[in-house]
């Protein structure tokens, strides 16, 4: 079964490029434009594997939204992914405490990116 | 360019308007948060799209910018007109070379260099206004050459799927590197990366943040530029068998050259931020202009059957059939309507750029101005609002360059220092108002007057009403700046706007009042296509007039127009004396004349004619097409419409009727 990633970013040629990057790649995806509205998305679906996610973002932040995310009981486990062009280390480590499982920062190389979500889905 | 990229473009264009007019109001309010994190977010965002789709150049600016704007938020800058004005010109060159839309000439863009170079002088000024500098003192070109060492501590080969052989790959991209892996077997029992950048050493460790379970990593400055020195890279060569103890390489960087003991300090605090903005939780597609078009078009064929298949229907009376066409027609007029709105974007977009304008604007000419605006929400056609930038630019112009007087003379007038530049949109019917005023000197009409009868314009012995005494300022060559400025032209500018709003079959008109300002009143057709008329019938040939210009309708008696064979030139509406043209008389002057005569007074650029016909049919709601090739000098037919009949009826452009009629 082909494997269901939500792709969170409020930049929409961003989004659009990662989720065609995805697709072509064999991954399912979807996307939101914030963290509330990912988190809507989520709740709705919880069958999504992982969540990439931009960190600065209107409304809802990435980092709010990983927050949302691991304190909710059954969205616990599913394994979140900042990609980003935020690259403060305190923030950074703030959301590795909070259950961050990785932290890509944009520009990305593909195949960095695609070992990150790879390693995600397989150890969570 | 690939269609990523393009749309990267068009995103990015429509986030630089955003950035303008959060810049703007930051200028307005210096220590307002809100457009300060709008302006901070937005350039963020730019930055890392452009880093993404390949944009290296414009990434670079955009980080340095977005540096200035942290250390804004974290109150270690003010904000200033000088920091403003440096991030406007900057963004607007990024406008420019996006613009381009041509990936290969966008990333080889020239001149944003100086916009960096602009930025970084900019700190560099304001730290050395602050005397130390230290509390700025994030170090944006210092290169530093690094050893990291990492060592796994779980089993992994070099050509492995963990996370941290990419990681490594990442480091190594981050400035001029060289990495030696020292192997047991086939696992790796250590990496060293020398790695001489400008990145600083937290940014550095920060990377293997979510690896460190897996790894123990040590990054340790050695020096600055030392990967490019001879006797380093000798040092290297011959110490690669094996890793190298730290005590050793640490005593030949040192004799390479000393390092200072400086830390860097930590950019950017931890605050998140709510940007309340505007339809946040509506949701929006793009989608290419030319399905709208191909979309449109086709909903204006269906309004042309629907109108025959009504036509029809009531010729056979089948209960049936009419229930049916009625229907049809319930639903073409609701698709019509929302046809009509698809189309239509907000006219914001102007807004912020007229807002740059009058600051600009201001600026250069020495005055003081605000720029308000109501209705910044209006929708209009984009084409349109495309059209309409350049004549609406012009008029602001000369609001400021001839209407708003120099603050010492409004002092002495017993105005306010600061002149006001209103722009007001709103919608009326199937049309949208624009009202652009300013509370300035007001037009000289005396001067005008004189002027036009210098210039022989009008006969030195013509009187004028007030009205067509403004009206002249559309006029080709007249213009009453005593000195010309290059702000508003040569007198070659108004009557151009005026053509062009012609041309999308709107109207300018134009009051003014000495000492309180001028407005300039713009009248435009919601949509090219669609338009709403007067179906009048002279003879038995049936013509559409425009309804926006349609100001009141009376029936006379045949005779008032003509009195066997003597024409009136004009006629008496509503006790005013109204110029008036007859299209019987001029084309259908062979058939019998009827008994009455229809008399539409119409209002066209703020003067008052009348159109004569035979009778009025009623009002219709129709799709314009573009009559052929053979009919292009007669250009006072607009264009043609299909009526439910299946006749065809030619819409009457009144501008150029009248200016035949003159001739």
């Amino acid at each position: 079964m082909k494997k269901k990633i939500l792709v969170v970013d409020d930049f929409a040629s961003i989004r659009d490029f990662v989720c065609e990057t995805l697709q072509r790649k064999g991954y399912e995806t979807i996307g939101a434009s914030n963290g509330t509205e990912a988190f809507t998305l989520l709740s709705s679906n919880p069958k999504v594997d992982l969540v990439l996610t931009d960190y600065n973002m209107p409304d809802c932040t990435g980092f709010e939204l990983l927050k949302k995310i691991k304190s909710s009981g059954s969205l616990a486990k599913v394994p979140v992914i900042f990609l980003t062009t935020e690259s403060n280390p305190d923030k950074m480590r703030a959301a590795k405490e909070a259950g961050l499982t990785a932290w890509i920062k944009k520009p990305y190389r593909s195949e960095t990116f695609f070992a990150q979500i790879e390693n995600a889905m397989i150890h969570g | 360019m690939d269609s990523n990229q393009e749309r990267f473009v068009e995103d990015a264009l429509d986030l630089l308007n955003e950035l303008d007019e959060g810049l703007l109001q930051l200028e307005g309010n210096p220590h307002a948060r809100a457009p300060l994190e709008q302006v901070f977010r937005t350039m963020h965002t730019i930055k890392g799209g452009a880093n993404m789709f390949g944009f290296e150049n414009i990434g670079e600016l955009s980080h340095h910018l977005e540096t200035l704007y942290d250390l804004v938020r974290q109150e270690k800058l003010t904000v200033t007109d000088k920091l403003i004005s440096i991030t406007l010109h900057a963004f607007d060159k990024v406008r420019d070379v996006l613009q381009l839309r041509d990936a290969g000439m966008i990333s080889r863009a020239e001149g944003l260099k100086e916009h960096l170079h602009n930025a970084l002088q900019y700190l560099q000024d304001v730290q050395a206004d602050n005397g130390s500098g230290s509390s700025l003192s994030r170090k944006i070109d210092e290169v530093a050459t690094f050893l990291i060492r990492i060592v796994p501590s779980i089993r992994m080969t070099e050509d492995g799927n963990h996370p941290l052989v990419f990681i490594i790959k990442d480091i190594e991209s981050l400035g001029t590197s060289k990495v030696y892996v020292f192997k047991k077997e086939e696992e790796v029992v250590q990496w060293d990366v020398y790695l001489t950048t400008t990145t600083a050493r937290e940014e550095i460790e920060s990377y293997f943040i979510f690896v460190e379970q897996d790894c123990i990593v040590n990054c340790v400055k050695l020096g600055t530029d030392l990967l490019s020195t001879a006797e380093f890279q000798n040092f290297l060569k011959e110490n690669s068998g094996a890793p190298i103890g730290l005590d050793q390489i640490q005593s030949f960087s040192s004799s390479q050259n000393p390092i200072g003991n400086e830390k860097n300090e930590d950019i950017g605090s931890g605050k998140t931020f709510n940007l309340a903005k505007k339809g946040l939780h509506d949701t929006y597609i793009k989608v290419s202009k030319r399905k709208i078009d191909d979309l449109l078009n086709w909903i204006s064929e269906l309004i042309i059957l629907q109108a025959q298949l009504a036509t029809s229907s009531s010729r056979i009376k089948d209960s049936d059939l009419s229930e049916v066409t009625e229907l049809l027609e319930m639903v073409t007029n609701r698709l019509r309507d929302t046809s009509l709105e698809i189309g239509l974007v907000p006219i914001e977009t102007l807004v912020t750029k007229f807002k740059r304008l009058v600051r600009d604007l201001s600026k250069t000419l020495e005055k003081k101005v605000n720029f308000l605006s109501e209705g910044a929400e209006t929708e209009m056609d984009k084409d349109v609002i495309e059209l309409m930038s350049d004549p609406m630019i012009h008029i602001i112009r000369n609001c400021i360059d001839h209407g708003i007087e120099a603050p010492e003379v409004r002092k002495a007038a017993g105005k306010s220092e600061h002149g006001t530049v209103k722009l007001k949109a709103f919608n009326s019917s199937a049309y949208v108002n624009i009202i652009i005023s300013d509370d300035g000197a007001g037009i000289d009409k005396q001067k005008v007057l004189l002027k036009a009868k210098e210039k022989g314009i009008v006969g030195s012995s013509a009187e004028l009403t007030d009205d067509e005494i403004l009206n002249l300022i559309f006029h080709p060559g007249l213009s009453t700046a005593s000195s010309v400025s290059d702000i508003s032209g040569r007198g070659v500018g108004m009557d151009v706007v005026r053509q062009k709003l012609n041309d999308l079959r709107g109207y300018v008109s134009v009051q003014s009042s000495p000492g309180k300002g001028t407005s300039f009143h713009i009248k435009l057709p919601l949509s090219r296509s669609i338009i709403e008329g007067l179906l009048v019938k002279v003879d038995e040939t049936p013509y559409v007039v425009p309804l926006n210009i349609v100001t009141r309708i009376d029936r006379m008696a045949y005779e008032t127009l003509d009195r066997v064979n003597k024409l009136n030139p004009s006629v008496v509406v509503n006790e005013e004396l109204l110029s008036v043209f007859s299209l019987r008389e001029n084309f259908h002057s062979g058939s019998a004349a009827p008994k009455t005569a229809d008399i539409i007074s119409v209002t066209i650029n703020g003067a008052r004619r009348a159109i004569a016909v035979d009778r009025i049919e009623g009002k219709l709601q129709t799709v314009m097409k573009p009559l052929g090739d053979a009919f292009i000098q007669q250009d006072f037919i607009a264009g043609s419409t299909i009526l439910g009949d299946g006749s065809l009826a030619l819409v009457l452009d009144p501008v150029r009727l009248f200016q035949v009629s003159v001739n």
